[in-house]
């Protein structure tokens, strides 16, 4: 039908899977438009809900800051992370330093 | 072998300039190590093209000898030191610049930018 | 004699008249400048494009500078391959054309980005320059040009890295690349300076020819695997890319990326058309394999926790460069056996070479639209932004491509490129495909987190002024979201017609020795 891609093992192709976001998308407008149209303009059904509470003016005063995505994830790998970040130590010698430490290795291996 | 003591000198450069890049602190003698890099690379090629007895490779000047040493070593080296002139300049203004910027010359203190 | 021979050295020529036109260029003003600089980006890309196509024709295509020939008889007969030579096959002009494209767009963008900045004839002249660099390194047919196209490169990306010389981090990030580049590139002089010691020659295609693995061989040839993948930021020397891609000026860092391509495509070229299967062993395949993994992983690990965006997305190069190691390093493997090149190695560097152009595009408009929020907002910092995609639709639509492409969600051509790795890579190792897909996943929870901080959330007070980016920097971003929809809407005819040649080209080590020397040396 339409050209494919063969990897070996499996198959691609875009057109198919443009096709199936096409439908996707329709029958999520179609859902959407069966939600309720007869709520009260105006009122507090309206009104963005925060807790309760009043909504604050500016953004800046409830938004999440990206330093605070995905805590669990680093919290969890708390040691590996503190590693990691032990070893960018951001000194250019390091830099030079760790190329040919690579070097030294990749040359005992091949030498050998 | 007596034949193979300027590459030992070459080896013995470019593992000094390399201690002075790594472990050395200041951004000049920094400089400096990577200068001496440079420079075992240029010995490098020369050694490279040396023919024992050999004669300069100009025709006219070389004389009756029938060994020359061959030029295009010689060619890559002269093109490989001007690079080393321009990258060496640039490296020190960067220095200068970074100097400006940090008041100092310690590698350690010039680290704003990690992680 | 046709004009489109010498389209090999128009492709450096245009870029290098560019270069040092443009301070004469600027003394007539602004706009004199502007139109110099646009009108000569698009004639390198249009260059790149017609070489690429010329190439596709025609086949390998061997320029000889100053001369008719590329050899020399003596009267004894002896012929010696001494003048400097630029051969280009299929995978050199598909490099060249991603290079044009990516420093077409960059200019495009730069054009206002910069305009508020003093000495922009210098940062047009380096930004040619850079191109030149770029553009030589995969051209060259000798190994010594090579080292003087990758110095050339190497100096004109500092100049332009550290171009707002006024703010500290950016002349440290500077001195930092210089360091490792300068070393680095003295590692490749000696590497080329062992081979000439031992063969006589520095012509690619002659040194292939009579290349027996030695000690010398051998030393030389992990200085050049280990040089190279530090230029194209291979963990664990990738220290320098977060840094230089972030500080550098948006419109640079597009192009950089394609710079570091062309690293890469030195590393591939020695491994495969100058070593090839005389490598005898499994070692610098694996220690590909194994760098790109390490890559993939650590790149993205420290991506999902940065919050300054260039940072992050120049964290992500890491990991991405990983995919086309990963690809390659497969086909590196299998080159030495045609069943397995047959049945997984082909396929493996089709993913990494269509990876690798996908990866130039979607990563060069992801750098620009951060220079479009930095444009507009003034701040790199992502705890800082929010609600963006009010104020910028365009930018927002762009970013949501590029990310989209990047995280490999189909049907976007990241996908199709993964997939071809994913699953050539199983055969070789599960562990391969499960790193590549475990790397997959946190790139796109990276996204998700720039996308929702950056452009989503609440209006925030500070930012009711800002309005869209001017019309030629989203003329920039377009250019690269046209060629990512490109390549997503026919992934066959760009596999068939760009990706597959340019593997085989690769992969096809006597072919390109003979394209050079003919029958015999």
């Amino acid at each position: 039908m339409w050209p494919t891609i063969y990897s070996g093992f499996g198959f691609w192709d875009v057109y198919s899977w443009i096709a199936f976001f096409i439908i996707l998308n329709a029958l999520a407008l179609f859902f959407r438009g069966q939600g309720r149209g007869d709520y009260k303009k105006g009122t507090e059904q309206d009104e963005i809900f925060y807790g309760g509470n009043e909504v604050p003016e500016d953004g800046d005063d409830f938004a999440v800051p990206a330093s605070s995505a995905y805590w669990g994830f680093t919290e969890a790998l708390k040691g590996f992370y503190t590693k990691l970040l032990d070893l960018h130590t951001g000194l250019a010698t390091d830099y030079v330093g760790y190329m040919f430490l690579t070097a030294a290795v990749l040359m005992a291996l091949i030498v050998l | 072998m007596i034949g193979n003591f300027p590459f030992v000198i070459v080896g013995f450069l470019f593992l000094l300039g390399l201690y002075a890049v790594i472990f050395e602190r200041n951004l000049i003698k920094i400089a400096v190590g990577v200068v001496i890099i440079e420079a075992a690379t240029n010995l490098l090629l020369i050694v490279v093209g040396y023919r024992m007895g050999g004669s300069i490779p100009v025709y006219t000047l070389a004389g009756d000898t029938t060994n020359m040493v061959l030029p295009t070593p010689q060619a890559l080296t002269l093109t490989a030191i001007v690079i080393g002139l321009a990258t060496s300049a640039l490296f020190l203004s960067l220095i200068i610049a970074l100097y400006r910027h940090y008041g100092t010359l310690d590698v350690r203190e010039i680290r704003r930018l990690r992680g | 004699m046709n004009w489109s021979e010498h389209l090999p050295a128009l492709t450096l020529a245009i870029p290098l008249l560019g270069a040092f036109g443009a301070p004469v260029a600027g003394i007539f003003g602004r706009l004199v400048r502007n139109v110099w600089f646009l009108l000569f980006s698009a004639l390198t890309a249009i260059s790149t494009l017609l070489l690429w196509q010329y190439v596709s024709a025609q086949g390998i295509a061997i320029y000889v500078l100053g001369g008719e020939s590329w050899s020399l008889a003596l009267p004894s007969g002896m012929s010696l391959p001494i003048r400097i030579i630029l051969q280009v096959d299929a995978f050199s002009a598909l490099m060249a054309l991603i290079g044009g494209i990516a420093m077409f767009a960059g200019a495009i963008f730069s054009l206002r980005f910069m305009e508020r900045f003093s000495g922009l004839d210098k940062f047009v002249t380096l930004f040619f320059l850079l191109t030149v660099g770029m553009l030589g390194m995969e051209l060259t047919g000798d190994l010594f040009n090579f080292f003087v196209f990758l110095e050339i490169a190497s100096i004109a990306s500092i100049g332009l890295v550290a171009f707002w010389r006024d703010k500290p981090e950016a002349v440290e990030a500077g001195f930092k690349y210089m360091l490792v580049s300068i070393v680095g590139a003295m590692m490749v002089l000696i590497a080329v300076g062992i081979l000439y010691g031992r063969y006589d020659v520095i012509n690619f295609a002659a040194v292939a020819q009579n290349l027996h693995m030695g000690l010398a061989e051998k030393v030389a040839l992990s200085f050049v695997v280990i040089a190279l993948a530090m230029k194209s930021g291979a963990v664990p020397m990738h220290m320098w890319t977060p840094d230089a891609y972030g500080e550098a000026p948006a419109g640079v860092t597009c192009l950089l990326v394609a710079v570091s391509q062309a690293s890469l495509y030195g590393l591939f070229r020695v491994c495969f058309s100058l070593y090839g299967a005389t490598m005898g062993s499994g070692v610098v395949a694996w220690t590909i394999i194994i760098l790109g993994m390490l890559s993939m992983f650590v790149g993205v690990t420290m991506a999902v926790i940065q919050k300054d965006i260039k940072r992050l997305m120049a964290y992500h190069s890491v990991s991405q460069i990983g995919y086309m190691f990963l690809g390659l390093g497969v086909g590196l493997l299998a080159i030495a056996d045609p069943r397995a090149l047959g049945e997984y190695g082909m396929t493996a560097m089709q993913g990494g070479i269509y990876h690798l152009f996908n990866y130039s595009m979607y990563k060069g408009l992801l750098f620009l639209t951060a220079g479009a929020l930095y444009y507009r907002t003034g701040t790199r910092n992502l705890n800082e932004m929010g609600g963006l995609a009010r104020s910028m639709p365009r930018t927002t639509i762009m970013f949501v491509i590029a990310a989209a492409a990047i995280a490999g969600l189909p049907p976007f051509n990241g996908f199709v490129s993964k997939l071809l790795i994913y699953e050539s890579t199983f055969a070789v190792h599960p562990i391969l495909p499960v790193v590549a897909m475990v790397t997959s996943v946190l790139t796109l929870a990276s996204f998700v987190k720039v996308f929702q901080t950056a452009f989503l959330g609440p209006a925030r007070e500070r930012f009711r002024q800002v309005r869209e980016v001017p019309p030629t920097m989203v003329a920039g971003m377009a250019v690269l979201a046209v060629v990512v929809l490109g390549l997503t809407l026919f992934p066959t005819w760009s596999l068939a017609n760009m990706i597959n040649p340019a593997a085989e080209a690769l992969v096809d080590k006597a072919g390109y020795i003979k394209a050079v020397m003919g029958g015999g040396f």
